[in-house]
């Protein structure tokens, strides 16, 4: 299939699909999903290159029949195979007796959003030069220092489409695609090994992998002497923007779904209006940024993508629904259909049952710059840079988490001292929001695509 | 089968004739089977089919990757194409070839797929959904204050079909099941605890109705463990000594130290253990193995006979009382760094290439009974069950434990909340002091392994309960 004409050849497959189902079972109601992606990637690892090139693509088929519901997926997206799918789905869907008494149908018809901004000169793109953007962003990194000593570049160009059918009426497909580089680079002095990362991820241009690997490089080296905080205290902590965004991420990011708030396993469930975080938090999942990489037209069972405004002011505001979740929760969907557990989503779609998941979380950006936050702190205090060990294993019912930072520095009277040696941070996700002491001016977008500036915690144990 | 094998054979002539130097050709048709119930109802039941084809094609040592859903001979060709042009285009950038070294063909046999009792293909869904269903009442009688149970089954089976420029013809069934639960309950101060259990890997239905590992005992277990977790404390931040179970030991074997045994990390030097082959690293405690055919009826694991460059599963010392003896191997590392290839070469599915990753991933038992494993604990923390790790290229890890006991003077003294275990792999493995005798390797459907963007693939990972010194726990200060 090709960019241009693949909504509509999806759609083609979609609406085969849902007319055979129907003629099966007159009585059923059918969702009938459709993928097709294209993707290039190549990864240039000190030295040794790899490469793929290839098309995911499959369907996925939901039934429901007197409230028994039944999915079935299979790869590829020809005649046969979808009618593959739906002859399974009816399979299962005939073979259980248990019910869901709680639903109410698939997806009702509510308009489209928008597509994501998109450059067509991404398509344009060729494998030599991915190959030459590798070669430049390690090239780059060594130049910085003779203790770099192992670089890892990848880039990969993609697009994707899918549509969904259904017996309610709904006969929507989106498209996008996007580029997407990463470099992360090692410096080695003695038995101390230290790491930096750079990357860049865009729609609506080329990647621009210029400069990242010289910043990787540089952030590497620039840790190495790291001392031993020796200390087990509580410290006010700096997340970065990258280590905020995965914070974000591995908390409100997955409390505020639909199915643990209704299931009553998110702490969050019950505070809806009540003040949760510092008023100086505001957090939003924009669906329809222009240039978000999330941004589609529609959700994973064809509902308007929107934007949705989960705290404000430290305040909760909203919960994020799929058209199940939110009938259950009396508010609706919000656009927040996914296909793909956890928080990264997945490469093969199809093969996931419908869930609620984020598109794009942004924490607007404070008043003060980073300089700022650390200049407010009195005594010892931790900067985190990195996305820290075990911040997605943490567990969101809970809110208690214990990560290791690895790049992490010294905060004394309100300056930054030294690099520190890897530290275990613990603490609890939602008395941090509550305890927020400051959010920094320097929203940026971290590599799990969340938004966000520096955050200031107050209360969190450090071992180190 | 044969003619899809012709197919794959045609593939393989027509990279080689475009001018690749070598080609592998693998066709994966597998069937995914998840069920769900969440409370009294039923979230998820659902069946997938994933069939496709993969082709590596090499070209001076570089390899190039494509595949295709569709396994029509026409397809097959274009994914080769694709393959071989990726190669050619890549080959100039590289600076680190690994070009396959020739080796004799492989052949499986029909027992090369490990038999079971009870096939999941021949029992039908009514049969598995009340597997389901008991698990969840079980857990729902043994459970207090409870806000969330859910039980999960999950199976994956199908066939594994390889071929490449040597004639290698590999030809054998894949198979996981799992069978788990877990239970969410919520304090007197409204703070939520969870209790989980389940067990998984290479088994029969009939594993399911033996002794530990019925629905009843998942349940039983999920929901006691829940309620002790109502009246757990925080555990302690600092240095302790600590005696992990086999489950943790299982994730440091894997995550903390496997990971940094892959080889693809070791060519590059991105790993500590790069150069240090021979080197003492450990305690003469502390044994790491990895196969790919454990004994799954008396360990449990996950059975792996071929990876997917159609090299036979073995045995590999990773550490040997203590000694770096031996990398984990796709067939290019083994051959860059002159060592046997160990059959490791595993993708998560054919949308992937084949990339170095563990099979079955464990600290070999050792000598102590359960009763002397604690005794020389002494005072410190009792972790046990894992919720997953992480470790980074400088060998620092975290994992966290479900649940603990802290533990004075060899006694358990009260229940703790979920524990973090932090440090660096290379300095922990000269604190380990004992392991005791039992051996238990868990696998299983959900879950598994990530590496790259493939995940999850399946693995087994596992030990014995292992006495350690010093290590850091995240907590309250």
């Amino acid at each position: 299939m090709e960019y241009e004409s693949v909504k509509d050849e999806l759609l083609s497959v979609a609406d085969t699909g849902l007319k055979f189902a129907t003629k099966q079972d007159a009585s059923a109601e059918f969702e009938v999903y459709v993928h097709y992606g294209s993707g290039s990637r190549v990864e240039l690892d000190q030295g040794v290159v790899t490469a793929k090139d290839g098309v995911v693509a499959g369907c996925a088929v939901r039934v429901a029949k007197d409230k028994r519901l039944g999915f079935a997926c299979v790869s590829g997206v020809t005649a046969p195979r979808v009618k593959q799918a739906v002859k399974e789905s009816l399979s299962v869907v005939n073979s259980v007796s248990t019910q869901d008494d709680r639903f109410e149908g698939f997806c009702d018809s509510k308009g489209a959003g928008r597509e994501c901004t998109f450059n067509k000169d991404i398509l344009g793109v060729e494998v030599s030069e991915l190959v030459r953007l590798c070669q430049g962003m390690t090239k780059e990194a060594r130049a910085v220092d003779e203790r770099v000593k192992v670089v890892t570049a990848a880039c990969r160009i993609s697009w994707d489409a899918y549509a969904v059918a259904n017996s309610r009426g709904i006969a929507k497909a989106s498209k996008s695609g996007s580029g997407r580089c990463r470099v992360d680079v090692m410096s080695i002095e003695g038995d101390e090994r230290k790491t930096g990362v750079g990357h860049d991820a865009a729609c609506d241009r080329l990647i621009h992998a210029q400069g990242l690997g010289e910043q990787a490089a540089r952030e590497a080296v620039g840790q190495h002497g790291a001392k031993k905080l020796g200390l087990t205290s509580v410290l006010p902590t700096i997340w970065g923007p990258e280590a905020a965004g995965a914070y974000v991420l591995s908390s409100f990011g997955q409390a505020v779904l639909g199915r643990p708030i209704v299931e009553h396993t998110s702490p969050l469930c019950d505070m809806m209006g009540a003040a949760i975080a510092s008023p100086e938090l505001t957090l939003v999942d924009d669906g329809q940024r222009p240039d978000g990489v999330g941004t589609e037209a529609i959700d994973a069972e064809g509902h308007a993508q929107q934007t949705n405004v989960l705290v404000e002011r430290g305040v909760m505001k909203g919960f994020l629904f799929n058209s199940y979740y939110g009938r259950l929760s009396g508010v609706g969907s919000t656009g927040n259909c996914s296909r793909g557990g956890g928080p990264f989503g997945t490469p093969i779609p199809y093969e996931s049952i419908v869930g609620v998941g984020t598109k794009a979380l942004e924490i607007p950006p404070g008043s003060k710059t980073p300089d700022q936050l650390a200049s407010s702190i009195d005594g010892k205090g931790i900067l985190i840079t990195d996305d820290p060990m075990g911040i997605f294993h943490s567990t969101m019912s809970t809110g208690q988490f214990s990560v290791v930072a690895n790049r992490v520095y010294l905060i004394e009277n309100g300056s930054i001292v030294c690099p520190i040696q890897p530290l275990s941070v613990a603490g609890n996700y939602y008395d941090g929001f509550r305890r927020l002491r400051g959010v920094g001016s320097d929203a940026a977008l971290g590599y799990y695509q969340v938004r966000s500036p520096s955050l200031l915690f107050d209360g969190f144990t450090v071992v180190g | 089968m044969q003619r899809l094998i012709e197919v794959l054979q045609k593939a393989v002539e027509f990279g080689e004739k475009l001018g690749a130097q070598f080609v592998e050709a693998r066709y994966d048709d597998l069937a995914l089977r998840t069920l769900e119930r969440t409370d009294d109802t039923w979230k998820d039941i659902q069946v997938k089919s994933r069939m496709g084809v993969g082709v590596t094609c090499y070209v001076e040592g570089v390899s190039g990757y494509s595949f295709t859903a569709s396994p029509t001979l026409k397809e097959i060709r274009a994914a080769t194409e694709k393959a071989y042009k990726m190669a050619k285009a890549s080959a100039p950038a590289a600076e680190l070839r690994l070009p396959i070294t020739e080796a004799p063909p492989v052949k499986s046999v029909r027992s090369d797929t490990l038999p079971v009792k009870v096939h999941p293909r021949e029992r039908d869904l009514p049969y598995k959904t009340e597997l389901v269903n008991r698990t969840v009442q079980t857990a729902m009688e043994y459970g207090t204050s409870i806000k969330n149970v859910r039980g999960l089954y999950g199976e994956l089976h199908g066939k594994k079909v390889f071929t490449n420029s040597e004639g290698s013809l590999i030809d054998w069934d894949y198979l996981v099941t799992d069978l788990r639960c877990l239970v969410t309950s919520k304090t007197d101060s409204g703070a939520l605890v969870v209790g989980m259990e389940g067990n998984g890997g290479t088994y029969g239905l009939d594993h399911f109705e033996s002794k530990g590992h019925t629905p009843e005992d998942v349940g039983r277990e999920a929901g006691s463990r829940a309620k002790e977790q109502l009246k757990a404390q925080a555990c302690p931040a600092g240095s302790f000594r600590a005696l992990v179970d086999e489950d943790l030991a299982g994730v440091l074997a894997h995550e903390s130290f496997g990971h940094l045994s892959e080889a693809d990390f070791v060519v590059t030097g991105a790993s500590p253990l790069t150069g240090r082959i021979g080197n003492r690293l450990g305690t003469p405690e502390a044994s790491i193995l990895d196969t790919g055919l454990p004994d799954v009826q008396k360990t449990g694991g996950l059975w792996v006979p071929f990876d997917d460059q159609g090299v036979r599963g073995s045995r590999t010392v990773v550490l040997g009382k203590g000694v770096l003896l031996h990398y984990l191997h796709n067939r290019g590392t083994a051959a860059r760094l002159s060592e046997t290839a160990t059959g490791n070469s595993r993708a998560v599915s054919y949308v992937f290439p084949p990339i170095v990753r563990m099979t079955n991933t464990y600290f070999a038992p050792g000598t102590l009974s359960d009763e002397e494993a604690i005794e020389k604990l002494g005072t410190g923390v009792y972790a046990l069950q894992s919720l997953g790790g992480q470790v980074e290229g400088n060998g620092s890890f975290l994992f966290i434990a479900v649940r603990g006991y802290w533990v004075e003077h060899g006694e358990i003294q009260y229940p703790l909340r979920e524990v973090a275990l932090s440090g660096n792999i290379l300095e922990l493995l000269t604190h380990v002091e004992g392991a005791t005798r039992s051996l238990q390797i868990r696998a299983g459907y959900f879950g598994g392994c990530g590496k790259g963007d493939q995940s999850p693939l399946p693995v087994g990972l596992g030990g014995p309960k292992l006495v350690i010194d010093g290590v850091t726990f995240g907590g309250k200060a």
